[in-house]
């Protein structure tokens, strides 16, 4: 315990060990008693031989060395255990005469840590050590505390500098050498260094400088620089200013780091905040923080500024059926096309436009995709909204050239709404939100046009954005309904069928479906609705096959698209399977037009629902350009007259001509033949006579819901008390109408 | 036990008795015989010492005369032969500053404070027992 307190330090090793060299075993002896009661472990060596040969065998804490021996001399010993492995560093005493100065230089020139005048003071001794103990420990820890810290500079890439005022150019650690690839030995003096940045940044940087050092204050700067082996990077540097105890500027201290990655890393995170990733042009973000410092350079400068946006037409129908991937294709063209109808700028920061004069807002026109198939045009300065035309009319003509997708050519058009500041809004969110009525309005109008914005548009596209999150949820709320139009064989004065169309009974009131069907079609709702259709239908046929043996068919109507899904068979067959009846009792009406443009697309599907037993029919034949050829091919039972050429009938002699030649065609195709749009006798009494039996119009029965379809079935055909009734079988047997007691299906009338 | 170690009083001896003091005080129960150690230490130490001086000295060799001095020097002034230190020192002292002075004269004082020391530890390392 006494020896403890002794050593008296807590940091130091509970018994320091020590290896005494001495050739005098008096001296020896005495030193080593004195030190062990003192604490040391002692370890006696008598010559500068045998203690080299001891450190071999281990290492003490400290040696204490006997300058004068026999043989190798403290001195000797000194400078050889210095080249042991772990003695670089390890404390030597070296214990010389009072009166021997020349020892003590030679002391310090072999290398040891210390002197010490022999004395019999052993306490004085004792002290010594245990400082130097101490001392070689603080070393040790500096040491360690050193290379930690070069070796986070390293990873940091980043090293140390000093500059003293009036000493030259600064002075860098070995680490920050390496910042700019330099070796341990180089040296950088100022204008070395300053000539690795670029001509145009070199006088910026000396301004820097000038105006930190003239008002002592901190430095903190980036500086690009291109290192001797080519590589560009940009470094960090920073530096605090030194005073002296007066208070005067002595230099400055400070760190430089390569910070080029985490550059390179913000400056990518900044471009993925403000760019979009598909087509690299700038995102919604992006483009309203344009727009905004736009709008600020207008009101300053007084003039106008336009935004146009650019909605592509049918391009959801792309993406549906070429995939995403085409889609993504495409619109990557589209920006690419885009971008060259404008003097598009990809780089605007913060820090240039308030740096530039006053035509800096130039720099902020661009293209940009807001989402999906939305891409806006900022136009900074316009004179008029001529100016906003011209670029609208370029984009158009641009759209027109064929796009290259998955190795298809497709067509693809745009329709444009442009707003103007101020005259069509004040706020980046009016313009934005007035372009896109403008817009819409382009689309009611046809589409694949431009369109200005006027405030008489506003009231439209409001309504229409409402309508349409109503119709979102109409299925829902059960507020669509089937109205029902039977199918009347004239001769027999029976229904053999019935059409379902779809009506909306929205709050109470119904929306006719020229109102809702095209922007159910537009937004791709036309998809579900059509879907409940078919089930809904499948439900009413069961109801009247319960009610009055209902066997026919009820015709849904659907659009091509739908029947491109591979998945519609299926449908089908779940919703009558549901309801159990036969397939055959959901028959599908498509438009000539909407066969004839997805011709290929569709025909499998054809072929699928003709297996299983669903029918198809063709709706306004007549009206669209059938090639004649595929239609013989075609998997279809059923061929509709266009209400239009009913409408002329019996008024134009061509209105005849045609429904004689459709009538003969599906004679001779053996398909039926439906007229539509039967108002009056003298239409039913010509197509009667032409040879088209069945029929349909408001001369028999408008659209209906089913109960009341029920009910002008008891009360009008089973009487048989229609004026109608009777005319068209005048040269006919007729054919009693046995409804409601026949449950057995009936031949179809063909032709 | 060997009783009561070695009286001061009891050994007017030629060596210093502060010295000898301060020896004591590192084994003041005289457990260790510290003193007797020492003494029998600073023995064999001249013993070895010795015929080495004699060899040098008769062939001229002024750096092991050296040594052998400064060696001596410093045991001798740790066990109290104050005398023989000092004229220790100063044929260290004219060995390096490289005097030509004839060093026989000192060397034959050296022998004699040597013997006088040695004689003087006989008799204490005798009155020990």
């Amino acid at each position: 315990m006494n020896a403890r307190s002794d050593i008296g330090a807590d940091d130091l090793p509970e018994q320091p060990r020590v290896l005494l060299v001495d050739d005098d075993e008096v001296n020896l002896l005495l030193t080593s008693i004195a030190l062990r009661e003192r604490g040391f472990a002692i370890t006696e060596a008598t010559s500068g031989e045998a203690a080299l040969v001891a450190l071999g065998h281990g290492l003490p804490d400290v040696v204490v060395l006997d300058a004068l021996m026999p043989g190798l001399d403290g001195f000797e010993t000194c400078r050889d255990l210095r080249l042991l492995p772990g003695c670089e560093s390890l404390p030597v005493l070296m214990l010389t005469g009072l009166d021997d100065d020349a020892s003590i230089t030679r002391a310090y020139e072999a290398g040891a840590t210390d002197f010490f005048v022999k004395s019999t003071q052993w306490s004085l001794l004792a002290g010594r050590l245990r400082y130097l103990l101490r001392a070689a420990r603080v070393r040790a820890e500096l040491e360690r505390s050193k290379s930690r810290l070069a070796r986070a500079q390293d990873l940091a890439r980043m090293g140390s500098f000093d500059w003293k005022r009036g000493a030259g150019g600064p002075v860098f650690s070995v680490e920050g050498l390496r910042v700019f690839g330099l070796g341990p030995t180089d040296t950088l003096a100022f204008r070395p260094l300053l000539r690795m940045l670029p001509v145009d940044d070199r006088s910026g940087l000396i301004a820097v400088l000038h105006e930190v050092i003239r008002h002592s204050t901190v430095l903190a700067t980036d500086m690009p620089a291109t290192l001797r082996d080519g590589r560009q990077r940009i470094v960090h540097v920073e530096a605090e200013p030194e005073f002296n105890e007066h208070g005067n500027l002595i230099g400055y201290s400070g760190i430089v780091q390569d910070v080029t990655d985490r550059r390179l890393a913000e400056d990518k995170i900044r471009h993925l905040a403000n760019f979009d990733t598909l087509t690299g042009l700038p995102n919604r973000r992006q483009l309203i923080w344009r727009a905004e410092r736009a709008l600020e350079h207008a009101r300053r400068l007084d003039h106008q500024v336009a935004l146009l946006l650019i909605d592509l037409d049918r391009f959801k129908i792309i993406n549906d059926t070429l995939g995403h991937g085409a889609g993504d294709e495409l619109l990557m063209e589209v920006a690419r096309r885009l971008r060259s109808c404008v003097r598009h700028s990809d780089q605007v920061m913060e820090s240039t436009i308030e740096s530039m004069g006053s035509r800096s807002h130039r720099t902020l026109e661009a293209v940009g995709r807001l989402g999906g198939d939305e891409f806006v045009a900022l136009l900074p300065e316009v004179v008029d909204e001529r100016d906003a035309e011209r670029v609208a009319q370029r984009i158009l003509e641009l759209m027109r050239e064929p796009i290259f997708v998955g190795g298809q050519e497709c067509f693809v058009t745009a329709s444009v709404g442009i707003a103007l500041f101020p005259r069509d809004g004040t706020s980046v969110a009016d313009l934005m939100r007035n372009s896109d009525v403008a817009m819409y309005s382009a689309k009611g109008a046809g589409r694949n046009s431009a369109s200005l914005y006027r405030p008489a548009l506003a009231g439209q596209g409001r309504e229409k954005l409402e309508l349409e999150s109503a119709l979102h949820k109409a299925i829902e709320r059960d507020e669509l309904v089937l109205y029902y139009q039977p199918k009347i064989d004239v001769r027999g004065a029976r229904m053999v069928g019935a059409e379902a169309l779809m009506r909306w009974r929205r709050n109470g009131v119904l929306v006719p479906p020229g109102d809702f069907i095209p922007l159910a079609e537009e937004t791709g709702l036309i998809v579900p609705l059509s879907e409940w259709a078919i089930r809904e239908a499948a439900r009413q046929a069961r109801i009247w096959q319960d009610n009055f043996g209902f066997a026919d068919s009820i015709a849904v109507n659907l659009p091509s698209r739908l029947f491109e899904r591979t998945d519609l068979v299926e449908y089908i067959h779940n919703a009558v399977t549901t309801y159990g009846v036969p397939h055959h009792a959901i028959e599908l009406e498509i438009t000539e037009t909407g066969l004839m443009k997805d011709l290929q697309n569709v025909i499998p599907s054809l072929h699928r629902l003709n297996e299983i037993g669903v029918e198809i029919s063709i709706d306004d034949f007549g009206t669209g350009y059938s090639s004649l050829a595929y239609l013989t091919a075609l998997p279809i039972s059923e061929l509709k007259i266009d209400r239009s050429f009913i409408r002329d009938l019996g008024m134009t002699p061509q209105s005849s001509a045609v429904v004689t030649a459709i009538i003969a065609l599906a004679r001779s195709l053996g398909l039926r033949v439906v007229a539509e749009g039967v108002e009056n006798l003298r239409q039913m009494e010509v197509l009667h006579r032409l040879g088209c039996g069945v029929m349909q119009g408001f001369l028999f029965s408008k659209p209906q819901p089913p109960e009341d379809i029920e009910t002008w079935l008891q009360q009008t055909i089973l009487p048989r008390k229609a004026p109608w009734i009777g005319k068209a079988e005048e040269a006919d047997v007729a054919e009693v109408l046995r409804f409601p007691d026949v449950r057995d299906p009936r031949a179809k009338p063909r032709g | 036990m060997s009783g009561e170690p070695f009286s001061l009083h009891a050994s007017p001896s030629g060596l210093d008795p502060e010295a000898l003091a301060r020896l004591t005080e590192l084994d003041p129960k005289g457990e260790n015989k510290l003193l007797e150690r020492v003494l029998r230490a600073f023995q064999t130490s001249a013993a070895r010492l010795m015929p080495q001086l004699e060899t040098a000295r008769l062939s001229g060799d002024r750096a092991t005369v050296r040594l052998v001095a400064h060696t001596l020097k410093s045991s001798s002034a740790s066990i109290g032969a104050l005398s023989l230190s000092q004229v220790c020192a100063q044929i260290e002292a004219l060995i390096r500053a490289e005097s030509t002075d004839d060093l026989d004269p000192l060397l034959q004082t050296m022998r004699s404070a040597l013997d006088a020391a040695l004689s003087a530890i006989q008799r204490l390392l005798d009155g020990a027992r």
